[in-house]
């Protein structure tokens, strides 16, 4: 049971790791440097269009999304990282324009809630400390 | 003319629902079923009628209704023409009608001589809920309004919605969603029965399959659109509306399990009722979410807040009625013992917990920016990186169980037995995702889990299917197969994609993966509907053999003032090439896309594969419930 | 199981159908986004004005009286749409309006002002989009409603219309 546990922290750290490809940058915006644009990609993935529904600024063809989308690249080159870029947007735009919604109070039943579900059902369903009876 | 026809019987439908719902409360034996059968007859001719009076409409391009108006055009061929017909909201709540008035006559056929309050009790609800999607229908999106004025053609419809795969998608989830209509009317009467001797779980069981089975090619069939008509390159985006039909398939796919440990050891009932009730209840908020206009998605219908407000009141009465029953009824199960982990019974437990926690995430995040809305002045998103994070760690455990949970017995394992017969699994399991990785020549970790998983459901079942053991339902192994595929090409695609994003002038040449491809030609081209921009590319091998040519088109449809891109893929087992041509002109050349996309195959043939095994169970199962009237 | 536990599920659903039931009612913009800057100060930004050869300052710009600020272009047509609702809130609300000129072409933009007329006090050049999007503007027209200590207090995107007109006056009003 506590390995199932330590198994689920494991993995919610596992999510990204590789090159996403992109349905909408342009040829010019990819940086030489392929660190960068892998971050670059990273980021922008977080980053939802404005102005469509529901797709990030690396899939939309939409001009605000290819204005961020080289503003992000701009402040990569710059030195800045992740968390200054999120801020920088989030100043501007607000937590809307994250796609993954950041660890706020407000947002911890959301975060939260469907792991403490699974793990009380398991416990409840699971434990022994009813009658033992093998049918 | 027509549009009276089909609104006059719409209308007679209505009459018929209320008729057959009333008759179902009668106490009294004598003149039910034969009541009953003109209701049920008559809702289905009568919605027959509507329907197929609004497809003709579309058919002849009848521009006097405002439906064909709004959503067709004399140059759209016929095929179009007539999956137009659900292409909207008002004719798709017409095909909703029809197919509920379809299971409703498949209800009325389960009457044998023994079943009479039970049968009559699911006829009840079902015509209830008829009831409320025809008033709903009829009152604020009636298909048969008029114009004011006749106009000589349409306006149009969009092009990208013009594809095969998108045409069948709607009837195909919604036989998916009628059908768990049906198992929420079967889990009602279920909770209402007095006689103990009917077995509801068999009555259920082919309902909850079916739903399921075409829950999953619907949605399969959306994905294939997505994937090869929109040119994002992706088959899922954790769209709201995309999520109200995964909810009900997780809470079906729980229910398929858990009818199991009913049928075989009469534990879990409660808890089957409630699912089965929730399932639908799932089903009607998706509808809700989809049709209201209180969130915004690329699927979104019309949007209209007073058919939110009808809608969400109907949902409220089913939900208050059905959960308040629920409450109400629920007898006190006697056995409540303890389940061992490693037995049939208890994986099929953890399976549901899981399927069901997996739901709540995704209802969760669907409905959260509306909760942070409404409590607070501020707005966030919740998109696929929610999602990702929260839906696949749960999956994984599940994938694990699922290997080996249908080998187990009832009541319990020895473990050492167990490690032994699973064994040959595990081996063959190293064997093949070390060749893989081989093959593949890249290593990543979560690539290693995927293609891990894939070939532990994959070896399982094989072997499982040379052992030939007949106490294994063959449905069930074909349908875990295509698991084992699905997250093979799921993995493959996600993980291994490579990308080329350039600006291509005529005869240049470019690499990817170990494909050399030349930009040979563009040509201009004139469709049914449409003129395009269509760029030819020669794909090479590594010898210098011409494999295929790739012709991505550029669109504008002048009716619509539309312009769309339109992708060539050249698709095998092993890898899909996928080629989008952008911008640009003969001087600086045009920007071109390629991606190189292992395994995406093995996605749909999964999910079809899936289905295959869902087709077969769901017929033996009816096998077994016809085998009732004896 | 406890019975009472039974109840659960149909007050969670209650609950939530009452939350939908809310949003049905209430006037909102299911795509509008609240704007970041509410209650914030101004960004500061320096640019070209359009019409004079001065450089545009914001500190210079924002000076003690309620300032609205419109963001707008030619080839934009909700702009031209609200344009005369504009021009009523500068000449009959007595309003100072700056104008930013997004992405445009700066002559298109001076002989549009000169067709239509002009309801800004000065009008700056956004040629890249920058100083937008240090604004949180995602989606033109957007209006800015800025109190005289600089301070942002309301968003709309989207063109003023004659609702809208009457919602910004009752709000300027508010502020005095």
């Amino acid at each position: 049971m506590i390995k199932k546990v330590f198994i689920f922290v494991l993995f919610f750290f596992i999510t990204q790791n590789y090159y996403f490809n992109s349905y909408a940058v342009e040829p010019e915006e990819i940086l030489t440097n392929k660190k960068q644009e892998i971050l670059a990609r990273k980021i922008s993935k977080n980053i939802r269009c404005m102005v469509c529904q529901n797709e990030s600024i690396d899939a939309s063809s939409a001009p605000l999304a290819k204005d961020l989308r080289i503003l992000i690249r701009n402040k990569i080159q710059e030195g800045k990282n992740s968390e200054e870029i999120y801020k920088f947007l989030t100043d501007r735009y607000g937590d809307f324009i994250l796609l993954k919604p950041p660890l706020k109070i407000i947002t911890f039943p959301l975060w939260f809630l469907p792991f403490f579900i699974l793990i009380i059902s398991i416990i409840y369903m699971f434990w022994p400390n009813k009658k033992s009876k093998k049918t | 003319m027509i549009n009276i026809i089909g609104n006059f019987s719409l209308w007679l439908a209505l009459c018929f629902s209320a008729f057959q719902f009333l008759n179902s409360l009668k106490k009294n034996n004598n003149s039910l079923i034969y009541l009953n059968k003109i209701a049920v007859n008559g809702l289905l001719i009568c919605t027959l009628i509507s329907f197929f009076s609004l497809m003709y409409g579309h058919i002849v391009s009848d521009f006097s209704l405002t439906n064909v108006f709004q959503n067709s055009h004399t140059t759209k061929p016929l095929l179009y023409k007539i999956s137009g017909v659900w292409g909207n909201h008002e004719g798709s709540m017409l095909l909703w009608i029809l197919i509920l008035n379809i299971f409703n006559y498949f209800i009325f056929k389960l009457y044998n001589g023994k079943n009479l309050r039970f049968v009559s009790k699911i006829l009840e609800t079902q015509a209830l809920i008829i009831f409320g999607f025809i008033l709903f229908t009829a009152i604020t999106s009636n298909p048969f309004e008029l114009m004011q004025e006749l106009n000589e053609n349409g306006l149009g419809f969009n092009p990208i919605l013009q594809d095969p795969a998108l045409a069948i998608h709607p009837p195909l989830l919604y036989v998916g969603y009628v059908g768990f209509s049906a198992a929420f009317s079967i889990s009602l009467a279920a909770l209402t029965l007095e006689d103990n001797s009917i077995p509801w779980h068999t009555y259920m069981k082919p309902f909850v399959l079916a739903a399921w089975t075409f829950l999953t090619i619907g949605i399969t069939f959306g994905s294939i659109w997505a994937y090869y008509e929109l040119g994002w390159g992706g088959w899922w985006f954790w769209d709201p509306v995309e999520n109200a039909s995964f909810m009900p398939w997780l809470l079906g796919t729980a229910l398929i399990h858990s009818l199991i440990t009913v049928e075989r050891k009469g534990i879990l009932q409660s808890w089957v009722l409630l699912l089965s009730i929730l399932a639908f209840l799932l089903s009607v908020i998706g509808t809700f979410l989809v049709r209201s206009g209180i969130l915004t998605s690329v699927h979104t219908f019309a949007l209209d807040p007073s058919r939110g407000i009808y809608i969400l009141i109907f949902t409220a009465i089913l939900a208050s009625y059905s959960l308040f029953l629920f409450g109400l009824k629920l007898k006190k199960n006697p056995t409540n013992n303890y389940l061992s982990f490693f037995s049939k019974e208890g994986s099929i437990l953890f399976n549901n917990i899981l399927m069901v926690t997996v739901c709540f995430s995704v209802f969760l995040g669907t409905i959260y920016p509306l909760l942070i809305e409404a409590f607070t002045n501020n707005k966030i998103s919740v998109g696929e990186p929610y999602f990702n994070a929260t839906v696949v760690p749960i999956i994984i455990p599940a994938i694990i169980v699922m290997g080996v949970g249908p080998i187990l017995s009832w009541g319990g394992v020895n473990k050492s037995k167990l490690f032994k017969k699973v064994f040959p699994a595990i081996l063959s399991t190293l064997i093949m995702t070390f060749l893989t990785f081989m093959f593949y020549q890249s290593y990543s970790f979560v690539g290693l889990i995927g293609i891990s998983l894939a070939f532990w459901i994959i070896s399982n079942n094989i072997i499982m299917w040379f052992k030939k053991k007949e106490k294994l339902s063959i449905g069930m192994i074909i349908s875990h197969l295509g698991v084992g595929f699905l997250i093979l090409g799921i993995t493959g695609s996600s993980v291994w994609q490579q990308e080329k994003i350039i600006k291509m002038k005529l005869k240049n040449e470019v690499k990817i993966k170990n494909y050399n491809i030349v930009f040979k030609e563009i040509d201009e081209i004139k469709g049914s509907n449409y003129l395009a921009l269509r760029g030819n590319f020669y794909v090479y091998n590594e010898k210098r053999k011409l494999i295929t040519i790739l012709q991505p088109e550029n669109r504008y449809y002048p009716i619509t003032n539309n312009f769309t891109t339109e992708a060539a893929i050249d698709t095998n087992l092993i890898r899909d090439l996928y080629i989008v041509i952008g911008n640009g002109n003969i001087n600086e050349g045009w920007t071109v896309r390629l991606y190189h996309n292992p395994l995406v195959m093995w996605i749909w043939f999964g999910a079809i594969v899936i289905f295959i095994g869902g087709i077969i169970s769901t017929n033996n199962n009816l096998t077994k419930m016809k085998s009732l009237r004896k | 199981m406890n019975k009472k536990l039974l109840i659960l599920p149909a007050i969670i659903f209650s609950s939530i159908l009452l939350v939908f039931f809310y949003l049905l009612i209430i006037d909102r913009d299911p795509s509008g986004v609240p704007s970041a800057l509410i209650n914030k100060k101004i960004p500061k930004f320096e640019t070209k004005s359009l019409l004079t050869e001065e450089t545009f300052i914001s500190s210079d710009l924002f000076n003690n009286e309620i300032t609205l600020v419109n963001f707008f272009a030619t080839w934009c047509k909700p702009c031209r749409d609200e344009h005369d609702n504009i021009k009523k809130l500068s000449n009959e609300g007595g309003l100072k309006i700056i104008g930013i000129n997004y992405k445009d072409n700066n002559e298109k933009a001076i002989k549009w002002l000169k067709e239509l007329g002009n309801p800004y006090t000065s009008v700056g050049i956004d040629k890249n989009g920058s100083i937008a999007i240090d604004w949180g503007v995602y989606g033109i027209p957007e209006t800015f409603v800025v109190d005289s200590s600089g301070v942002i207090k309301y968003r709309h995107v989207g063109p003023i219309t004659n609702k809208i007109y009457n919602k910004i006056n009752m709000i300027v009003s508010a502020i005095k």
